[in-house]
């Protein structure tokens, strides 16, 4: 049954694949200045249908590129522990694949005859510019889908044999090398086309340096199978990276053509500006999305099952699930907030309508979703924490988290006006603004809160890890090799604070198109930064002479307070006095929250390694209500996706190529956020049954497999 | 209903029409998100219409207490800081912008400078990031910026829709010059577009009645041509060759090729100069075949390799800006 599956995906795949080539070869060159042709399906609001078809594209995309990110992490986990329980969780997780990817190629193709029939012009025009670029996401569909099933059904021919001979071995290591010195010399900027700094460590981080690896740890049969994993994960990054060029074409085109039409060479269209901002976000999303899917098939599994071995065994990879998910959505908000920068950066006006103008109470709506996200998934931590034997002991701590994480979701909730009638504005005073209540509604207390949130939750996880260890383990007693680590990862997560520290410290307030006398509020940050810089290293060295603890304390209580405290209101007297240096600020809190997360986690690591524990994990000791709180996980998160995809897009106006071509249909305009709550819940909705049937489909398979 | 499967399904479904239900109620609360262009007149109820709307002046400006955007000044009159609404304060940003540049600003070239060069005098505390108005994608006319003028004159000020429309000064009429060559060329900014013209075109061309280009012709007046003249020479040179400067294909007796522009034409010998400016001369006993090609053009033509489109626009609206003498 399996192996029919895994036939009619891969010819499905290639179906669908030369559809959309056939189309798109058969579409003739359009130009931008030309009059646009619109078309309709049965009377469809053909913007509609395609949103909806695009969507439907990308939930399914995003499930089968996020998934094999975390499966492969998982196997090498067990390969590294010799673990099969780990390496039988990736199986688990990759069998979930095998229907998803073909549903997605099948969307994929839908969604391209949707483009090129009713918007032939703009496809035309597209299709003109990135020809090369299609041809090549083509091929690449063919490499991913025989990794794929290559790694699927692989998985238990090559879990184990003798070891390869020492040449072939030689031969692995040989080619790595190669890899990684062609890599360094990308990231060097020696080799490759002239790029952006953030694509040549993209390309760097996720192509070069994971096949370099993967190549050099090969030596039997399950190496080459993780090899594999890699390289599915490579051939996926990369078709998502390619789609996502021509979404950021149509935000940020660049290059003019040789007709009066507004194009460019191929990789100049294809490195656009925001190409690689929403690349990372997407990568990082997918990996949250992906892991929340796979934790709500462990959750609905855990719920109908009918032994306590099935609920201890769905519970824990609901956990593992879960905490993938957070892992990807603890750097998420700092992604989007680099992706917004570089919008702004490509259009001030598109950067204004997102924050200020059209977009500014979708992001209300997101400010909830992505709240609830951190609240639920706390939620299931301290859940969690009932099947650790001595996590009681941390119970006290909760409230307390609880609390802050209520109070900055308020303030990260909070608009900075409403829209109130004559009346209510009458009783405010004859202002929009609550006199208190405005101040919340800013940039600054925004800044403060997001951080606060994950500062918490980071909170919430070292307590979970520590629920069932008893004492602290002696750093000076674990060797040198501990000791080191420590120094070397506190070093670099203080260098990231500290170079910034030494930016503000001598950045010229001209550089912002400020006055001189402007300069203090540049240098405060700077202080405030070389001032967490010294916390650290004293963090540091407590934890070198086994004051872990204190210094863990210390360095998260002084984040909290710069970050949260200082900052946050120091925020509102740059607003005030020197607006500009407001992304200044932005950057520091996020460089200090990230440093903490790095040096904090690094210290604990070493502070709890083969501690004394107070009893073995309960797995399956888990309420009901914790796995309703995973589900609702995911399905906050895929709303969340269908929302910013409605904003990214939306950001265009009445553009399909901004600044290029303009949409002169129908439908052209920014749809109310109750027609993106209709359109994004239908898409959930069959997306959530479409996936519960592929998990149906998937689950007989595998018993009729087992059989 | 009891099974695992259909609680999560209406669990799903719970969460769903709370989603549903909350984007009803902002959409209640906060209008339809669509937003129609209407066709406005110079008038400050016109630019009010152009300000909350198509013009997107409201993302980064209030009025007053009206909006809540803090990024650009506030237009209205609104705490400490703006005690005056925009058309008084105008008066006096203008009397500071006279004693800076020497020349007599009014309250109306003040904010039409505003508007056509956000860069040239910005508020103190702010960035230099105001959108160019009249470029993508907010794209607005001359009329329509003219309007804006109007609703901003008329927050405390003196509004005088002739000083706005019909007989503006010799400030504002030149600004408007700008706008119009600008918004025609796509946005783009002709003094940016000066530079990109001094990095790329010189060489060849020239402006001015004493400074003929030696191998392109001169561009003074260039305005007169059209926008979609001047975009074709830039991007498909060939396509549109002007008079006297066509392209020659020389074949001398030894079956060497010369191409470029015929620079003298003498008694026995012509002069042929390419693309980089560098002359051959021929004798003419020795040219076995001499003819004009109208396919070849020594203009470059990958000029899509060499501008970004910003540029492209730039100085599109810089040649537009090189109007006929007379009618400057």
């Amino acid at each position: 049954m399996g192996a029919r599956l895994a036939k009619a995906g891969v010819m499905r795949v290639g179906l669908f694949t030369m559809a959309g080539l056939f189309l798109f070869m058969a579409s003739s060159p359009a130009f931008a200045l030309e009059e646009n042709v619109y078309r309709q399906f049965m009377g469809l609001d053909s913007r509609r249908l395609v949103w909806f078809l695009a969507q439907m594209h990308l939930f399914f995309g995003a499930f089968v590129l996020g998934v094999p990110l975390f499966a492969v992490i998982i196997e090498v986990v067990g390969w590294k522990n010799d673990d099969s329980k780990f390496d039988n969780l990736a199986y688990e997780f990759t069998s979930l694949l095998s229907v998803a990817y073909a549903t997605t190629a099948a969307l994929g193709g839908l969604l391209a005859f949707a483009l090129f029939t009713l918007y032939p012009t703009f496809m035309g025009y597209m299709a003109g510019i990135f020809k090369d670029v299609m041809f090549m996401y083509a091929l690449l569909f063919f490499g991913e889908t025989f990794c794929l099933y290559l790694y699927y059904y692989g998985w238990k021919w090559l879990k184990s044999g003798a070891p390869f001979p020492a040449a072939s071995r030689w031969v692995f290591k040989g080619l790595s090398i190669i890899v990684a010195i062609f890599s360094l010399a990308l990231l060097a900027g020696y080799v490759g086309p002239e790029m952006r700094t953030d694509t040549r460590w993209f390309i760097f981080l996720l192509y070069l340096l994971p096949i370099a690896i993967g190549l050099w740890i090969i030596r039997g049969r399950k190496t080459t199978h993780i090899f594999i994993g890699i390289m599915l994960n490579v051939f996926g990054t990369a078709i998502m990276q390619l789609a996502n060029s021509w979404a950021g074409f149509m935000m940020s085109p660049t290059g003019v053509d040789a007709d009066g039409t507004f194009v460019g060479t191929v990789w100049q269209a294809f490195e656009n500006i925001l190409a690689t901002p929403i690349a990372i976000h997407r990568m990082l999303g997918n990996l949250a999305f992906g892991g929340l899917v796979a934790g709500s098939y462990a959750a609905v599994k855990f719920i109908s099952a009918k032994t306590q071995e099935e609920r201890a065994h769905y519970d824990w990879m609901g956990y593992i699930s879960n905490f993938v998910a957070i892992v990807a959505l603890i750097p998420l908000p700092f992604a989007g907030y680099y992706l917004g920068r570089e919008v702004y950066s490509t259009s001030a006006v598109m950067g204004n309508n997102m924050m200020g103008g059209d977009f500014s109470w979708t992001f209300i709506i997101q400010a909830m979703l992505v709240g609830s996200l951190f609240l639920i998934s706390n939620y299931y931590l301290w859940s969690g924490m009932t099947r650790i034997p001595g996590a009681e002991r941390y119970y006290k701590f909760i409230k307390w988290i609880l609390l802050a994480l209520i109070l900055s979701l308020a303030i990260w909730l909070t608009p900075h006006n409403l829209p109130l009638s004559s009346l209510e504005v009458g009783e405010m005073g004859g202002s929009q603004y609550h006199p208190v209540l405005k101040f919340l509604g800013l940039m600054p207390a925004k800044n403060a809160v997001v951080n606060l949130i994950i500062l918490a939750t980071f909170f919430s996880f070292l307590l979970y890890r520590r629920g069932n260890m008893k004492e602290p383990v002696s750093v000076r007693q674990q060797g040198k090799g501990a000791r080191i680590t420590i120094i070397v990862v506190g070093a670099v997560a203080i260098a990231m604070v500290a170079q910034y520290a030494w930016v503000m410290l001598n950045m010229d307030p001209a550089e912002l198109d400020l006055p001189a006398d402007r300069a203090q509020y540049i240098r405060t940050i700077g202080y405030a930064l070389v001032a967490e810089c010294l916390v650290g290293v004293i963090a540091i060295i407590l934890a070198l002479v086994d004051r872990g603890k204190l210094g863990q304390g210390l360095y998260l209580a002084a984040t909290a307070l710069n970050v949260t405290g200082f900052l946050g209101v120091y925020g509102f007297v740059v607003m005030e006095k020197a607006s500009p240096v407001l992304r200044n600020v932005a950057v520091s809190q996020f460089l200090q929250l990230i440093s903490c997360l790095i040096l904090v986690g690094v210290i604990d690591i070493f502070l709890f390694k083969r501690a004394k524990s107070l009893g073995k994990m309960q797995w399956g000791k888990m309420t009901s209500r914790s796995q309703y709180a995973l589900l609702l996980l995911t399905f906050v998160i895929t709303m969340n996706m269908g929302l910013m995809g409605f904003i990214r897009s939306g950001l265009r106006g009445d553009w399909h190529i901004f600044g290029v071509m303009r949409d002169t249909s129908q439908w052209a305009g920014t749809p109310s956020n109750f027609v993106m709550t209709q359109q994004v819940s239908a898409a959930v909705l069959l997306f959530m049954v479409g996936t519960a049937f592929m998990f149906w489909l998937g689950s007989i398979a595998n018993s009729k497999g087992e059989e | 209903m009891n099974s695992p499967i259909s609680r999560v399904f209406v669990f799903l479904l719970i969460v769903l029409g709370v989603y549903l239900w909350i984007g009803y109620s902002i959409t209640a609360l906060t209008g339809s998100g669509d937003k129609a262009t209407t066709v406005v007149e110079i008038t400050p109820e016109g630019g009010e219409a152009i300000y909350w709307g198509k013009g997107r002046c409201f993302t980064c400006h209030s009025v007053g207490g009206q909006g809540s955007a803090v990024r650009g000044p506030n237009h209205g009159q609104f705490g400490e800081k703006f005690q005056q609404a925009m058309g008084a304060r105008a008066t006096e940003r203008a009397a500071a912008r006279t004693e800076k540049e020497g020349v007599e600003f009014t309250a109306v070239d003040y904010i039409v400078e505003s508007l056509a060069s956000p860069g040239a005098f910005v508020v103190e505390g702010y960035k230099n990031e105001m959108a160019v108005v009249y470029a993508p994608p907010i794209s607005l006319n001359l009329k329509e910026i003219k309007a804006i003028v109007s609703y901003m004159m008329s927050l405390g000020g003196d509004l005088d829709m002739e000083a706005i429309d019909s007989a503006p000064s010799e400030i504002t009429a030149k600004l408007y010059s700008k706008i119009s060559a600008a918004a025609e060329a796509g946005g783009g900014d002709p003094e940016l577009g000066a530079e990109v013209y001094e990095d790329n075109c010189v060489e060849c061309h020239a402006l001015g009645e004493e400074e003929d280009g030696e191998i392109g012709p001169n561009l003074s007046g260039i305005a007169a041509t059209g926008l979609k003249f001047i975009s074709e020479s830039i991007l498909a040179p060939a396509k549109s060759l002007t008079k006297g400067y066509e392209t020659y294909v020389v074949i001398n007796n030894e079956g060497r090729q010369f191409i470029g522009l015929k620079t003298r034409d003498g008694d026995g010998e012509v002069d042929i100069t390419n693309a980089l400016g560098d002359v051959e001369t021929i004798a003419k006993a020795d040219i076995k075949e001499i003819r004009i090609d109208d396919t070849l053009s020594i203009m470059p033509d990958d000029i899509s390799e060499v501008l970004t489109v910003k540029e492209y626009q730039d100085v599109l609206s810089f040649l537009m800006l090189q109007k006929p003498a007379q009618e400057e």
